[in-house]
């Protein structure tokens, strides 16, 4: 052995990486040729704008698929991201020209997240609850409690933060890079190493050493923070707040974290497939805009490729061992 | 199987402290203290009148929550419940009448055609081997887009004569709604709870490899269990089509979410493999009942969402946690 351990673990990490991204392989090259028709289509997509407005109709759908996907790596899954959307557009929508300022906003919004995704984690993990019915049940809770804070639609978002998220600028894609290496960081940390462990094998992982239950809870609370993220954005690209403006995000996370490849039992799938499912729903959209299918005959294409997609590995693969 | 079957089905020796353990049982006494409470806490509530709304309401819960009750035993769940809802009561005006004065031929296309919709959803989960919850989902999705294609924005009224005598009549003062459904709930507790069929269905939702090894061909059970998840869903949007007379794009949505908290509510473990139609009778009626009380209380409708979603979670703790000690 005459590798130090730095360069040995360094020619581990690519094929490492190499393994993990076997299985979303087909979506990254059906990703690039649903991108290539759409700058076939549109060729000013490269410009600053085209790639700033692109980059804002896909952040907030990229958020809450991580904030799915997350949640689906520990072996749950959330049916109050869309709930929790809301309640993050209304709180930025109503902090943000008080008192409180931009920054004071942020902060409660990122509070807001934290604490619900905290909350709903501890129902799951400590009293055991299957996520799906907690989940479902907060759904209700948060949604009323986006209500009470905003009734209808109204609240405001102060114009010059707008402008820099949602205007004629990259933030958003930069923000996403961004959340994309915080979440690489993570799952360097303790916390995040447990995460796959206690979503593959929680009986396993727990007599091993580690920290199920405090990885479980710590997953729905980013799940929260990155839900109520989205809603904060939301909030920015329209300039208000809307209490049942996140309702299609829970679905449509739902969707893009399994189009990644994250399965439903907890422990397969990676975070970059979660982002590059959101990418593929977001530029089918885009697509089907620039070929000028009317917006109700996308659900039905929308509903097709999901389904595609999806059969395809079980169709091509029959051969293969079972 | 009949391990699972006699579990379900027949008291051990001890009752009194079996008939306490019995989660539909536990449902229907929670239901029964809500209402005498309720009945003397507000005037009017108790009334033969009100309950009988309550119930007829509880109907249409019931009825789509038969076909979830069959998927979530199955180990499935089905998502596309609310689009198929809103496909019946939408479908049924759109079918022309054919000349048929009683109204039947239209409904029972669009019962077939609910059937066949859930069929297709089985057929992506036995064969293509989709996630239940991709494949509703992504079939909620494509109905959705279908309907408004078809049906467009404007709610559309069905002359349809059998329809108006389910939504309205009342034979000796109960509505005809509510007779659909206990007829209904009774083939559905036979079905699940004395035949070869639904042994099979507990056996896959507990273990679908060992079944299948066994020579069970589980594919065509789950294509059937699907198929009755599509026919109640119908049936329901059907029913909900003669209660109010009109069909619109978007009725059927809440009845998805609903049906699941029904059915947890009532017992039946949301992995799969345990539970009862007779636990998701009490649950369908604990909603409606939960609902009625909250607007009774004249709340925002913030307050409504929160209070609502508290007492579901509240009485998960009652009927859903011994679900993970399989």
């Amino acid at each position: 052995m005459s590798h130090t351990p730095d360069t040995r673990s360094q020619r581990l990490y690519w094929p490492v990486q190499m393994q993990r991204n076997r299985g979303v392989r087909g979506l990254f090259v059906v990703v690039a040729a649903f991108l290539a028709l759409y700058v076939y289509l549109f060729p000013g997509l490269f410009s600053i704008g085209g790639v700033s407005k692109f980059a804002q109709s896909w952040f907030p759908l990229a958020l809450v698929s991580m904030s799915q996907a997350i949640l689906m790596l520990t072996g749950g899954i959330s049916l109050s991201i869309g709930a929790t959307v809301s309640l993050g557009a209304v709180i930025a929508a109503t902090t943000m020209t008080g008192p409180l300022g931009v920054v004071g906003g942020i902060a409660a919004v990122a509070v807001a997240g934290l604490g619900i995704g905290a909350i709903s984690g501890a129902i799951v993990v400590r009293l055991k609850l299957p996520a799906i019915v907690v989940t479902l049940a907060a759904s209700f809770i948060i949604g009323g409690a986006a209500l009470l804070i905003l009734p209808r639609p109204g609240g405001a978002i102060p114009i010059w933060f707008s402008d820099l998220l949602a205007g004629n600028t990259p933030a958003a894609l930069i923000l996403l890079i961004v959340t994309a290496l915080l979440w690489k960081l993570y799952l360097a940390t303790p916390l995040g190493l447990s995460l796959y462990a206690s979503g593959e094998n929680p009986v396993g992982a727990y007599r091993g050493g580690v920290p199920v239950d405090r990885s479980l809870i710590a997953a729905y609370a980013i799940s929260g923070l990155l839900a109520a993220a989205a809603g904060l954005f939301v909030a920015a690209q329209t300039g208000s707040g809307d209490p049942v403006i996140g309702t299609a995000f829970t679905l449509n996370s739902i969707a893009a974290a399994v189009l990644g490849g994250v399965g439903f039992l907890g422990g397969r799938g990676t975070m970059r497939g979660a982002i590059a499912g959101s990418l593929l729903l977001s530029v089918m959209i885009n697509v089907m805009f620039f070929l000028g299918f009317p917006p109700v005959a996308q659900y039905v294409a929308q509903g097709l490729i999901i389904i595609g997609a999806v059969a395809l590995p079980e169709i091509t693969g029959r051969r293969g061992p079972r | 199987m009949s391990a699972t079957e006699s579990e379900t089905t027949r008291f051990p020796p001890r009752r009194i402290s079996a008939l306490l353990r019995n989660r539909a049982f536990l449902t229907f006494i929670i239901v029964a203290l809500v209402w005498v409470v309720a009945g003397f806490a507000k005037p009017g509530f108790g009334s033969f009148g009100h309950l009988r709304y309550l119930l007829e309401l509880a109907a249409v819960i019931g009825l789509v929550a038969i076909g979830q009750t069959f998927v979530v035993i199955a180990g499935g769940i089905d998502l596309s419940v609310g689009a198929i809802v809103t496909v019946s009561a939408v479908g049924v005006p759109l079918v022309a009448d054919l000349g048929d004065p009683t109204g039947t031929v239209p409904v029972l296309i669009v019962l077939a055609a609910a059937s066949g919709i859930g069929l297709l959803n089985g057929l992506g989960v036995a064969y293509l081997r989709v996630h239940p919850m991709i494949m509703t989902l992504a079939m909620a999705t494509f109905l959705q887009g279908v309907l408004i294609l078809v049906a467009g924005g404007s709610a559309v009224s069905a002359q349809n004569p059998l329809l108006h005598w389910f939504g309205n009549a009342r034979p000796i003062g109960i509505p005809a709604g509510v007779y659909l459904w206990v007829v209904v709930s009774a083939i559905t507790l036979v079905v699940l709870h004395a035949t070869p069929f639904g042994a099979r269905i507990f056996a896959i939702g507990a273990n679908p490899l060992a079944t299948a090894l066994s020579g069970v061909n589980t594919r065509t059970t789950t294509m059937a269990v699907y198929a009755i998840g599509g026919l109640t869903a119908g049936l329901a949007g059907v029913l909900l089509l003669g209660m109010n007379g009109q069909g619109y794009v978007g009725i059927g949505d809440p009845y998805l979410l609903a049906s699941i908290a029904a059915v947890v509510l009532g017992g039946t473990s949301i992995l799969g493999g345990s539970g009862t139609y007779a636990g998701t009778i009490p649950g369908a009626i604990l909603l409606v009942t939960i609902t009625a009380l909250i607007t009774v209380v004249n709340a925002s409708p913030g307050w409504r969402s929160i209070l609502f979603g508290s007492l579901i979670l509240a009485l998960l703790l009652f009927s859903g946690r011994e679900s993970r000690g399989r």
